[in-house]
């Protein structure tokens, strides 16, 4: 018997008005694998995340977790996911710490567990010294990493992270790939969406480049690329600035 | 650099009413309205004409008082209705402040308003033409010089006030607003209560306009009598007041535009540390249970049967604990807070002395406490739209979340109701009625409290972004708010009187009938607040996919 997925869309739709946002999304993700989902802006990546994860009502489709129906049984399909959304802030008049409690508690997690987590989330994100400081005066990356803290702190199965390394330095993006890393390693599987289509390439072992709302390849990093590099492979597959025109008046000389 | 600035707010303008429908309303039932003052405007005109030069320079006295002071206060209520030339916008385009001010000048002279109000009290100063050569004139510089003060201030207004409500200081910015409404209020209020508004109409009112009238606020509007008389003197300083105030304020906006041009909002550089409050509430319980585990005999079995039945879940705890932070740091919640007190401060301070109303109307005050208070929690799950995120992916937690808000809000409006119960009753003497008061006004705050949290779950619109100002009207929120505004209101106005109706009776009837609220008040007060957390959980778990999409 095959093993169940951790993560099935099924003919996920979503129209906002008279835009077509998400457009019959198919997408199967296997267990312990770590997935990139790469795309234009605009292409409806947020959209099909922010569905996948139980943060808006799709028009059509179903989301499966681990085999649960996530909008037909949030109850049972939630505690299996962690969930970085991209462009929302968080409780910013709570310290960091205290977010990570927050999140801990309100995933009905015990006081204790959540205290001791808490703490190794902090060192581990290299985010000690922040812990006591309201997430109002975080920059943009210190935000990223306490919300992926929260994310983490109930020990879900799959991660969903849309752009988790946006505005993230690189001694704390080289943090946050090593504890990825490994929860793949355990079992663990992760979806992230980025732009960054060498960092795709360097911790994803399955691609799925979509535009315009719609899946346009997908499967192995290798079937993807079909030979070339997942940049070319993308350009090609989303099409490419139409008029490429010379801005000659920027040189000096 | 003036054609610019103009055109770009055109622009601007014209784009946000295509998108918005409700702008289009708001211009032309402005327009309409000015239009349908303008006969009354004239009669005034005509009937102020004919009167003695002293009446003429104390009503157009007060009247410009009263303009400068709607002035100032009203932007800042409705900054959200025009944020085209916001000038944190042009500071990314390199522009100093003194390009752009020229421009942002004209374009602040040209609004309905302005232009509306220069209308005006232009035609009010043609009520000077009958008097001797050069009153026209004058009252017509005058009058102009007003506009301009009231234009000026305006924006001066608009400005400082998005300054001190943006800094870190916003708790001690809505005391200090709160203690001084508080401090205009009262000597008005003991004028009126000691002399009766007759005495302060005929004695106190034409000193603090005769006041006015030699301040730059309305000075241009006395100086027309000066003229009338020959007091050539007394019409330059009366000119020259309100002229040098303009530069004042002008130069004053020019400095809070210069200010906002190089002080973006951003994140970062605070330095508040603070220990884990959340984790910390959570343990201070979990100790209370432990001393109930020790309580021996039947009365431990009771107190840990109610305890069981009654304490919040740990969720709902958390929920709680967040929301008290809210409360107590963010300028949202806290203008929210001070301004639920206006209103019933205001009866107490200025309606009840001045329409001469008995003192048992004193009792209305903490039921119009409770009731502005839970009326203005119908919005509040959209305050958190930018982390919501956090409560929805967490499972279905609906009855944690809105248990947690609620008691967060309960756990300052029940003593700050207490409070005004007492105050009441202080003012009226009536011991015996204080239960009863007590019961409806908690019954009151429980059923308004109740609406507003189903309310905010059913119809949610978008509210005030986390650190941004908390005068804002969110964009292409109006017409949403709108009715949400106004079904709450209803459902609040239906429900309310089912406590206050026994303590009505029991002041007006006989007083047994407020020994009946006092039992009736807080059992439906109870019930209105249990049954709303179950039914606005429900809800806000069987919406929590179309929650954020109508927030955020």
């Amino acid at each position: 018997m095959a093993v169940t997925p951790a993560l099935t869309l099924a003919g996920l739709r979503k129209v906002f008005g008279a835009t077509v946002a998400v457009d019959r999304v198919d997408l199967e993700i296997p267990q312990g694998s770590f997935y990139g989902v790469v795309g234009p802006n605009g292409a409806g990546k947020t959209t099909t995340l922010s569905m996948a994860t139980g943060l808006l009502v799709p028009d059509a489709g179903t989301v499966h977790v681990h085999g649960v129906d996530l909008w037909r049984d949030p109850e049972a399909a939630k505690p299996l996911l962690g969930v970085l959304p991209d462009g929302l802030h968080s409780f910013d008049r709570l310290t960091g710490s205290e977010l990570i409690s927050y999140a801990g508690l309100l995933r009905g997690m015990h006081r204790d567990v959540v205290e001791q987590r808490r703490d190794d989330l902090l060192a581990a994100l290299d985010l000690d010294s922040a812990g006591r400081t309201l997430v109002s005066d975080y920059s943009a990356g210190m935000t990223k990493k306490v919300a992926l803290a929260c994310a983490l702190v109930h020990a879900p199965r799959v991660l969903v992270l849309d752009e988790p390394f946006e505005a993230v330095d690189p001694v704390s993006a080289g943090a946050i790939r090593r504890i990825l890393a490994s929860f793949v390693e355990g079992g663990g599987t992760v979806v992230m969406s980025s732009h960054v289509m060498a960092l795709v390439e360097r911790l994803c072992d399955r691609v799925a480049i979509v535009g315009s709302g719609r899946v346009l390849a997908h499967g192995t990093l290798d079937e993807v690329r079909a030979g070339a590099d997942l940049e070319e492979r993308f350009v090609a597959l989303v099409g490419d600035v139409a008029d490429q025109r010379d801005l000659t008046w920027l040189r000096r000389s | 650099m003036v054609a610019p600035v103009l055109s770009l707010k055109w622009r601007s303008t014209l784009h946000s009413m295509r998108r918005d429908w409700w702008r289009v309303l708001v211009l032309v039932s402005g327009v309409i309205w000015s239009i349908t003052l303008v006969p009354s405007v004239w009669f005034a005109q005509r009937v102020l004409s004919y009167q003695h030069p002293d009446l003429k320079t104390d009503a157009l006295v007060a009247t410009a008082s009263v303009l400068v002071l709607g002035w100032c206060v009203v932007p800042l209520l409705l900054t959200g209705l025009d944020d085209t030339l916001e000038p944190t916008r042009f500071a990314s385009l390199g522009v100093s402040a003194r390009r752009l001010m020229p421009g942002m000048t004209v374009a602040a002279f040209l609004t309905v308003p302005a232009l509306f109000f220069l209308a005006a009290m232009l035609v009010l100063a043609l009520a000077w033409e009958p008097e001797p050569w050069p009153a026209l004139p004058v009252a017509l510089a005058g009058a102009g010089l007003t506009v301009a003060v009231m234009v000026m201030s305006a924006r001066v207004a608009v400005g400082w006030g998005t300054r001190v409500l943006g800094s870190r200081r916003a708790r001690l910015v809505a005391l200090a607003a709160g203690a001084v409404i508080i401090a205009a209020l009262a000597p008005a209020a003991v004028l009126l209560f000691r002399d009766g508004l007759e005495l302060v109409l005929d004695y106190d009112v034409p000193v603090l306009i005769s006041s006015l009238g030699a301040t730059p606020i309305a000075s241009g509007m006395a100086a027309p009598h000066a003229a009338a008389d020959g007091d050539l003197l007394g019409v330059a300083w009366r000119l020259a007041l309100p002229a040098a105030w303009v530069v004042l304020l002008h130069g004053a906006w020019r400095a809070s535009v210069a200010h906002a041009l190089v002080h973006p909002r951003q994140r970062g550089g605070g330095e508040r540390r603070r220990d884990d409050r959340i984790l910390a509430t959570q343990a201070r319980s979990e100790r209370w249970d432990a001393t109930l585990a020790r309580v021996p005999g039947p009365l431990g079995v009771a107190a840990r049967r109610v305890r069981a039945r009654a304490a919040a879940p740990p969720a709902a705890r958390a929920v709680r604990s967040r929301a008290l932070r809210a409360w107590a740091s963010d300028p949202r919640y806290l203008s929210a807070g001070v301004g639920a007190m206006v209103f019933p401060l205001l009866f107490f301070a200025v309606v009840m002395p001045s329409l001469g109303l008995a003192t048992w109307w004193a009792y209305a005050v903490p039921l119009l406490l409770a009731a502005s208070i839970g009326w203005g929690r119908h919005n509040d799950v959209a305050y958190d739209s930018t982390a919501m995120w956090l409560d929805l992916v967490s499972g279905r937690r609906g009855h944690a979340v809105m248990r947690g808000r609620v008691e967060a809000t309960l756990a300052w409006a029940v003593p700050a109701v207490l409070a005004a119960c007492v105050l009441a009753v202080l003012a009226t003497g009536e011991w015996a009625l204080a239960p009863g008061l007590v019961g409806a006004a908690i019954g009151a705050l429980g059923a308004t409290v109740g609406v507003s949290a189903v309310m905010a779950v059913a119809m949610p619109y978008r509210a005030p972004q986390p650190g941004s100002n908390p005068f804002t009207a969110e964009v292409g929120s109006l017409g949403a708010g709108l009715a949400a505004q106004v079904v709450s209101s209803f459902a609040s106005a239906a429900i309310a009187p089912l406590v206050t109706v026994p303590f009505v009776l029991g002041v007006i009837v006989r007083p047994a009938w407020a020994g009946v609220s006092a039992v009736t008040g807080p059992v439906l007060g109870v019930a209105a607040v249990v049954l709303a957390v179950r039914v606005s959980g429900t809800l806000y778990d069987s919406r929590s996919g179309r929650l954020l999409g109508a927030v955020a």
